[in-house]
């Protein structure tokens, strides 16, 4: 897969790829880096440019959040702390109920997450493995919800949701966001499924094994790879979600995080309290990306597989 | 055997999933167009009335203006999101050092909450609290200052801006995606022919991915939609409502007028209007026929 500097006379004006970059090459050997070329220099800037602009961007809030109240309003915007402060941090989980929110969040997208996929692997498995006759049917009506812009429906789901008692409570918003997760995690999961071997049940029934026995121990360990990057994206929208979370939760004690830095930059707004909002910021970031840091390459799979083919 | 012994399942393991889906989404999705048709009183209480509420809507400015809003919305935030994920997936086609580090940077962003890139950005755009104007300022651009969320002119595209800071990375893997299912031999064949890397892109990349453009521009407007947190939380469509948008009226029909009959339908006409444009999208940009 070189070829495409292989065909083409070596730059002359090239600089000669320095010995340091060798250590570099160890640690990831299967795309073998392009021999370098004049116009990469535009790219390079190119993509530094922007890589830059955004750890900048990360920097600036959390150098803001190690600044005092005062040192906020009246330094320059861009000008670095005084000292690396931890009580915007403490504020902000402590008075300002960020930690509560944090729990929230915790509570409300763990439960959300892990509620949508188990239905979804059930309802996937007969969609994609069992011949029936409007499978097609089926997997189109969950697939329909990708395409509706879902918001449109609050007004009847505030409504329902009221009517069910689950108004201002955590279990309605577990429920809403565990039916918005499931066209997402249906449509990955059953093109998961597809791909594996046809013979797996067949093999399973001259065994002796039952549909419900063969799906919980021949099919179940197999879907490893695809649920892992169904509940990371699910955690990842479920964590951040706000609209509904605005529209179902009323009272400040449930909030999730963003709804409740979205009350503080609010009340910030009076209380000129904004390191602290900062804080919380960071705080509301930090998780997912490390969740992304570490998982990387799941997540972008992930995203790759469901949105080309929806 | 085997089947008849499967086919047993198949209701109660779709059932949980479609039942909740049933309720928390098909139900309110036509119970919308019910909702639409009525007149709520503040107890709580409703009547039917017909299509009243789309002539009021036909006759009230401010949806007008927020059905333009949206679109031009989606409009701004596309000039700026295609080519710049093209550009940024076509360079990291280029198996340059530090892909792996250029690619989290920029994807980054897309993991973050909505209501923290918005505040982080509504920050960002302050006149005398934030970072862009002084940064203008440095390169010799002072003239360009301004508050730019207080400006009816700019609000609007500036928070198209943050939405497409925010999205780009996922748009760059979708469109990465593509270029990796290009055949080969087609473009080894050009190379082979001359043609500058220049030329492949713009003569044989795009014309081919046409296809895929033609649905991510269609899945760009659905989003560009919903961009009701950004709003929400960067300028609650303010200045004087240079940047409200549908989703955004609809809110605040719904829950500080309370009327649900209102904001229902203008739902409904958002919806009818994105399918005709989606529609128009797909027929504009069908691709006749490419020979390979």
């Amino acid at each position: 897969m070189t070829s495409n500097t292989e065909l083409r006379p070596a730059d002359p004006g090239a600089p000669p790829v320095g010995p340091e970059k060798t250590g570099r090459r160890r640690r990831e050997p299967p795309p073998e880096r392009a021999r370098f070329r004049l116009f990469h220099l535009v790219l390079y800037l190119f993509l530094g440019g922007l890589s830059v602009a955004a750890i900048l961007a990360f920097l600036w809030v959390l150098n803001v959040s190690f600044k005092t109240d005062q040192e906020f309003i009246g330094t320059p915007p861009w000008s670095l702390a005084d000292s690396i402060r931890l009580t915007s941090f403490r504020d902000a989980w402590v008075s300002a109920d960020v930690g509560r929110y944090f729990w929230n969040s915790v509570v409300v997208s763990v439960s959300a997450t892990a509620l949508g996929i188990v239905l979804a692997v059930f309802a996937a498995y007969p969609i994609a493995r069992i011949p029936f006759k409007f499978s097609g049917l089926v997997l189109g009506m969950f697939v329909t919800g990708l395409m509706v812009p879902w918001m449109v429906t609050f007004i009847p789901l505030s409504m329902i949701i009221d009517d069910l008692g689950l108004s201002d409570t955590h279990l309605g918003l577990i429920l809403v966001y565990a039916t918005y997760n499931l066209p997402f995690n249906i449509f990955v999961l059953v093109g998961f499924m597809k791909t594996l071997p046809k013979e797996l049940e067949e093999a399973a029934a001259v065994d002796g094994a039952g549909p419900t026995r063969t799906f919980a121990s021949i099919i179940m360990p197999l879907l490893g790879p695809g649920l892992s990057s169904v509940a990371i994206i699910s955690f990842l929208n479920n964590w951040n979600e706000f609209f509904y979370a605005l529209v179902l939760i009323h009272s400040e004690e449930k909030a999730t995080l963003p709804l409740g830095l979205f009350q503080l930059s609010q009340a910030a707004e009076y209380g000129s309290q904004w390191p602290k909002l900062f804080a919380g910021m960071i705080i509301t970031a930090v998780p997912v990306l490390l969740v992304y840091g570490l998982l990387q390459r799941r997540v972008t799979a992930g995203l790759t597989v469901g949105a080309v083919k929806g | 055997m085997l089947r008849h012994a499967q086919r047993r399942i198949i209701l109660p393991f779709v059932l949980p999933a479609a039942a909740l889906l049933g309720l928390f989404f098909v139900y309110p999705l036509v119970r919308t167009v019910v909702v639409s048709l009525s007149e709520y009183s503040r107890t709580g209480r409703s009547h039917f009335v017909g299509l009243d509420k789309y002539q009021e809507l036909l006759h009230d400015p401010a949806y007008v203006s927020t059905l333009k809003n949206s679109f031009v919305f989606a409009l701004i935030g596309g000039v700026l999101l295609f080519p710049l994920s093209i550009a940024i997936a076509w360079a990291l086609k280029q198996r340059l050092r530090g892909e792996s580090f250029f690619r989290f940077c920029i994807f980054a962003p897309v993991v973050l909450s909505a209501a923290v890139v918005s505040l982080m950005w509504k920050f960002l755009y302050n006149p005398t609290l934030g970072l862009i104007n002084p940064a203008l300022e440095g390169i010799g651009l002072g003239g360009l200052t301004r508050a730019w969320l207080g400006d009816p002119a700019t609000a609007l595209p500036a928070i198209a801006l943050t939405v497409v800071w925010q999205g780009v990375g996922i748009w760059v893997i979708l469109i990465s995606a593509g270029f990796e299912r290009l055949p080969t031999e087609v473009l080894e064949a050009g190379r082979i022919d001359g043609a500058s890397e220049w030329r492949l892109f713009r003569s044989v990349m795009l014309p081919m991915m046409r296809d895929l453009f033609r649905v991510l521009v269609v899945l760009w407007i659905v989003q560009a939609m919903q961009a009701f947190a950004f709003v929400h939380i960067m300028t609650d469509g303010g200045p004087f409502g240079s940047s409200d948008i549908v989703a955004n009226l609809m809110y605040r029909t719904a829950f500080d007028q309370g009327d649900f009959g209102l904001a229902a339908a203008m739902g409904i006409v958002l919806v009818v209007v994105m399918l005709a444009v989606a529609l128009l999208v797909n027929k504009v940009m069908k691709s006749h026929d490419i020979e390979y």
